[in-house]
């Protein structure tokens, strides 16, 4: 049990940490510092090079070269952080000359820790929504096909696989050009929520179709049926809950694969609009081998993402599997 | 039995006919078409005008559709508009390409997930168990365009491999082949083996609770007896229920490692012939994709029935 | 190299044409015509080609070949690209063999550029196509699925094989004519292979490792401090080029009535707006922003790296908001409720929708400095990205308010780019296609580049099209930041290479590379 309490407490930080962004994050996800593109992180000390004690401080970086995009810290400027002034936790005491990047720049010079931080509202909510949607849309389609046998499995599991098959990109490529020119925040996040829950429910059902089979079969659920439990009773009550852990784990795959599809939909027209942070976007505009060389603090959402996911994994996966057998006993 | 694969036979060609419609007319749907493309975005009107009634563009989608369809039923799937080959050719040759990543890939996801999903699912709560699992997450959270990036970038600065592509210039041994396979395969695997090693866990741990395990241990059966024969069987239910889809995750993430590692694929294929608005190719791209799926589902419907005999129809 | 670029590859490297402009210093050369003389009225040019010379196959080149190439171009059934461009005035050029070795080329009418314009055009053999061509199917007699043996061409290389969507082998081909100044045969080289390689990373990292010679694609800024790092170690050779000619624009929709019973009609295609704009854009900031330092700031589709066409006199309003504002308000433009953003007399508020691709991430980048700069103005800006093609179909249609895009010259000269300043013109972005002129000004236009066109006399030419720029920047229908620099990456063993700023950069002049 201890995992899944480790899982719960990083989750309610990324959570918390989402939900308190205006607070905790030093910048805005739109605050450009135009001199200070791809610039490494500001990492706070508190010994000078002397040896000395500060309160937490920062060195500025100053640009060296701009086309070669090279930075030169100047270790003889001691920029004091400034605490819960500003309104938020911490920033920099000089916003102009050294402002305060935990995570460093990225190319338009935006704060990274600022963005991650507002990209997790975004992203995290997205995926989390995205996520129920895909697993519910999946659970009762497979639920039903499992259950039902026959015909009725037969075209829902055709169904499940042409939405499998069918390229999503398709779709939405033509369908972008259908939607209003402009949409909104809210707008593309509800348009991408019922997208992702229809493209990731199919494996989902498929999963749940082939567990629901095999549990009918079994001694406890046939004693149901004689004893009166309806079909619904059944399905509900005995048979799904005989998936959840095959459902905890698509959650699990889930959750990165939405948020890494946003990125791949914002190239037909159909993503977060600039500047709102976003994970997905934020890594695809990291995947290149110039990040991965030179500004390697740009992959931070993918470090962000593995800690989601992780969290995740412990909380739900970790719980005895005892704990959910509901047989007849 | 007859019956039944009767049956999947006939779902599977009415999907890839449907699948295959289904591209060509949502691909005339999207903005632009094959004239602009080739021509750009300075053409004058007559000559858009003129190419597109040379490739028969000029026509209403149905009028077209209709034609395609005249045609595909004879098994002619038309011309590539930018290759100026025909589609079935192509599709073949890449088809085959993918195939080729694709099996190396899910193989080596099967070797690899499988069993480390066994063992973190068996002896939960080990420090093995939380490496693998922190592994598999690992695999999970990275995009497999980044995957491949850092994988090119290392065989770019190692020189170990070569960067991407399928074989050398005018070289065809297998060696060669082999050679460059290790890249792709290898991105495309990471996140299947991990999706493996998280499902056949789950499951594994959800088998060994089970009270005919308590008993067969309590009977004096060793315990790695009981783990290998009887809790695995009921273990491999859910991963051989969607084992037949992983061929389509995999065609999905092949399009990221195709086009980064220059792997002459569907995937690529696809993308390109999308971007080109190349609709017959598309068509012919999707049909070979849901003939994957149709055979995986296939194989993994069979599969589910050699292991669990209790879902078999 | 992209897909894309294919098919133009194949055609530079292996095909040849009458005369050539040497892109590196945009003369014309003599090619395949030794030299010529031009008639006293202008209008008739003979061109005496080289003897001896013969096709990849082997077979003679002579006068016919040329009057063929000629009568394909033109014929309706092929509706090749150029069929248009190389015309005078809509009429086509008249072509005549006066000897086996005698062209004789007449203009419809006096034009400028002269011999500049065949550049463009291939010379095919006549033995090869005379057929396909009589009997109408020569648009799909070659293609890149013709077998290697059946073409026949004049260029430094044979197409040896294609493998579509992975690479193109050639190899030398050995009847080229062309030596070099001591005698030596060329092409240098034995063998090219072009790869298709989709990811722009990947062909830096073949670089790189050494599985590639050269980089076919344009570099983007954020290549360069890589590629420096290796040329400083002496694993790669990093040439640059120069400032570029080419700036991607900004322009709004100008066609007329196109905003209808849209309240904001009454401003939104002003002159004023745009010149506001430009005003408004601090160009230092944009060059810093988008190419990192690396290029100039322009102010017009000409650009200073131009040398010979640059209009250096025409005035240019420097970064000023303030003035901006003010012209701004002049048109109604004003904030009428103190939230620091601008509205109109009816207090609508201003703002407009602007369009570019997604994927560029100059363009990307570029969007975003405009957008964050005409904010401090108080004009709103919505940015939307788009796929490529659905950008490109809006303009067609007209269905948009702004977009921020570019398209790539081809010659410095501006007669190889009428579409662009002709009214009638396909790439008269802003309201292309015009039946007649829509305002004075582009009128004005149409009538100086007409004049422009006509004259054989340089310094008249110049004159005129000075004039031009000075009307385009009094009216700015399209309005230009910044044009990047361009760099030229091949491995540390290809030598010779002559660069050149358009694309494609170095294989323009393929025959006199050599590796050591």
């Amino acid at each position: 049990m201890r995992a899944s309490k480790v899982g719960l407490v990083l989750l309610a930080c990324a959570v918390a940490g989402a939900a308190a962004a205006p607070m905790v994050a030093p910048h805005t996800p739109d605050q450009q510092y135009r001199a200070l593109l791809d610039a490494p992180p500001t990492v706070p000390h508190v010994i000078d090079d002397d040896g000395a004690w500060h309160a937490p401080f920062i060195h500025p970086w100053v640009l060296a070269n701009r086309l070669e995009q090279t930075f030169n810290q100047d270790r003889s400027t001691r920029v004091p952080l400034a605490w819960f002034s500003g309104g938020t936790l911490v920033r920099s005491t000089d916003d102009e000359r050294a402002p305060l990047m935990l995570l460093g720049t990225d190319s338009f010079g935006r704060d990274v820790f600022s963005r991650l931080l507002y990209g997790a509202r975004t992203s995290l909510g997205l995926a989390a929504l995205a996520a129920l949607a895909a697993l519910a849309i999946g659970a009762v389609v497979g639920g039903i096909a499992g259950y039902a046998g026959g015909i009725v499995d037969d075209v829902l599991m055709r169904a499940s696989e042409f939405v499998l098959v069918l390229p999503a990109i398709y779709v939405v490529l033509a369908l972008r050009a259908v939607l209003p020119l402009v949409l909104s925040a809210t707008q593309v996040f509800l348009l991408l929520v019922i997208i992702f829950g229809v493209v990731g429910a199919p494996l989902v059902a498929r999963g749940v179709r082939g567990i629901v089979r095999s549990e009918r079969g079994l001694e406890y659920a046939i004693a149901a049926r004689s004893l009166g439990a309806s079909h619904s009773r059944l399905l509900l009550r005995h048979l799904l809950p005989a998936t959840s852990g095959f459902l905890v784990v698509q959650c699990t795959l889930l959750v990165p694969a939405f948020i890494v599809a946003e990125a791949t939909l914002s190239y037909v027209g159909l993503g977060f609009p600039d500047p709102i942070a976003s994970w997905g976007q934020m890594l695809h505009d990291a995947s290149n081998v110039r990040a991965l060389a030179d500004f390697p603090w740009l992959l931070s959402p993918a470090v962000a993402i593995f800690v989601v996911v992780l969290a995740l994994n412990l909380l739900l996966q970790d719980r005895r599997a005892a704990a959910r057998y509901t047989g007849p006993m | 039995m007859a019956v039944y694969l009767t049956r999947r036979l006939v779902f599977a060609v009415l999907l890839i006919f449907i699948v295959s419609s289904a591209s060509l007319v949502l691909t005339r749907l999207a903005p632009g078409d094959f004239a602009m493309v080739t021509l750009g975005v300075d053409a004058r009107p007559e000559l858009l005008e003129q190419t597109r009634a040379r490739y028969g563009l000029d026509r209403s989608i149905a009028a077209q559709y209709r034609d395609w369809l005249s045609h595909a039923v004879r098994l002619d799937f038309g011309q590539s508009m930018q290759h100026g080959v025909p589609v079935a050719g192509l599709v073949a040759g890449a088809a085959a390409n993918t195939a080729i990543l694709a099996v190396t890939a899910l193989s080596a996801a099967t070797l690899i997930g499988l069993p480390l999903g066994i063992i973190a699912g068996s002896k939960g709560g080990t420090a093995a168990s939380h490496a693998i699992r922190a592994i598999s997450i690992v695999a999970l959270s990275t995009p497999s365009l980044l995957t491949s990036l850092i994988l090119l970038v290392v065989a770019a600065r190692t020189g170990w491999f070569p960067v991407g592509d399928m074989r050398s210039a005018g070289v065809s041994t297998t060696t060669d082949l082999l050679w460059h396979l290790v890249l792709p395969a290898t991105a495309l695997a990471l996140p299947i083996a991990a999706m493996f090693e998280r499902l056949q866990a789950q499951a594994m741990s959800e088998a060994i609770a089970q009270p005919f395990v308590l008993a067969a241990v309590g009977r004096g059966v060793p315990r790695s007896r009981v783990v290998w024969r009887g809790a695995l069987k009921a273990a491999l239910r859910p991963t051989m229920a969607i084992y037949g889809l992983v061929i389509g995750a995999l065609l999905s993430g092949s399009f990221a490692v195709e086009a980064v590692t220059s792997w002459p694929g569907l995937g690529q294929l696809m993308l390109n012939a999308l971007r080109a608005r190349d609709i017959y190719l598309v068509a012919g791209c999707a049909a070979a994709g849901s003939m994957f799926l149709a055979v995986g589902t296939l194989l993994s419907d069979v599969a589910l029935a050699v292991v669990d005999p209790r879902a078999r129809e | 190299m992209a897909q894309e670029r294919a098919l133009d590859l194949v055609g530079r490297l292996t095909m040849g044409q009458l005369v050539r402009i040497n892109r590196a210093t945009w003369d014309i050369e003599p090619w395949l015509a030794e030299s010529w003389t031009r008639s006293t009225d202008g209008l008739q040019y003979t061109l005496k080609l080289r003897p001896n010379v013969t096709f990849s196959d082997g077979h003679p080149f002579t006068a016919d070949d040329v009057v063929f190439s000629f009568e394909a171009l033109y014929d309706e059934k092929t509706s090749s690209p150029i069929s248009e461009t190389v015309r005078v005035g809509g009429k086509p050029l008249r072509v005549d063999a006066s000897g086996p070795l005698t062209v004789v080329v007449t203009f419809p009418s006096p034009f400028g550029p002269g011999l500049r314009l065949l550049d463009n055009v291939w010379i095919l053999p006549k033995h090869r196509l005379a057929a396909a061509l009589k009997q109408g199917t020569f648009a799909r007699a070659w293609g890149l699925n013709t077998p290697p043996e059946e073409l026949a061409g004049l260029g430094p290389f044979v197409l040896e094989k294609f493998e579509p969507g992975q690479r193109l082998s050639f190899v030398r081909n050995p009847h080229y004519w062309r030596t070099t100044a001591d005698g030596k045969r060329l092409p240098s080289l034995d063998r090219v292979i072009l790869e298709v390689v989709p990811e722009q990373d990947a062909e830096t990292l073949r670089l790189q490792s050494g599985q590639s010679d050269l980089i076919a694609t344009e570099l983007r800024t954020s290549d360069y401090a890589p590629l420096k790092r290796l040329a400083d170690a002496g694993q790669i050779s990093l040439v640059d080029v120069g400032d570029g000619y080419d700036a991607d624009s900004f322009w709004m929709n100008l066609k007329p009535g196109v905003f209808g019973g849209d309240p904001r009609a009454s401003w939104i295609q002003k002159d004023e707006l745009r010149r506001a704009i430009s005003m408004a854009v601090d160009r230092e900031l944009f060059l810093n922003t988008v190419y990192l330092g690396a290029g100039a700031p322009v102010f017009g589709p000409i650009t200073a790296a131009n040398k010979k066409w640059y209009a250096s006199g025409v005035p240019h309003e420097a970064h000023d908001p303030a003035g901006a504002r003010q012209l701004l308000a002049s048109i109604g433009l004003v904030d009428r409720n103190g939230d620091g953003m601008l509205e109109d007399a009816r207090n609508h508020p201003a703002r407009f929708t602007l369009l570019t691709q997604k994927g560029r991430s100059d363009r990307e980048r570029a969007v975003a400095v405009i957008r964050d700069q005409l904010k401090t103005i108080g004009l709103t800006v919505d940015v939307v990205m788009l796929d490529f093609l659905e950008v490109v179909k809006r303009i067609y249609s007209g269905n948009y308010e702004a977009i921020y895009l570019g398209a790539p010259a081809t010659d410095v000269d501006p007669a190889s780019n009428l579409d662009f300043w002709l009214s009638s013109g396909a790439q008269h972005f802003w309201n292309p296609s015009q039946k007649t002129p829509a305002t004075e000004w582009e009128r004005r236009i149409d009538d100086l580049m007409a004049k422009q066109i006509a004259t054989t006399d340089d310094s008249t030419r110049r004159d005129l099209f000075d004039e031009i720029q000075r009307i385009f920047a009094e009216h700015q229908p399209a309005v230009y930041f910044a044009a990047p620099h361009v760099f030229v990456a091949t491995s540390s063993r290809v030598t010779h290479i002559t660069p050149s700023l358009i694309p494609p950069q170095v294989l323009w002049a393929a025959d006199t590379i050599q590796v050591r």
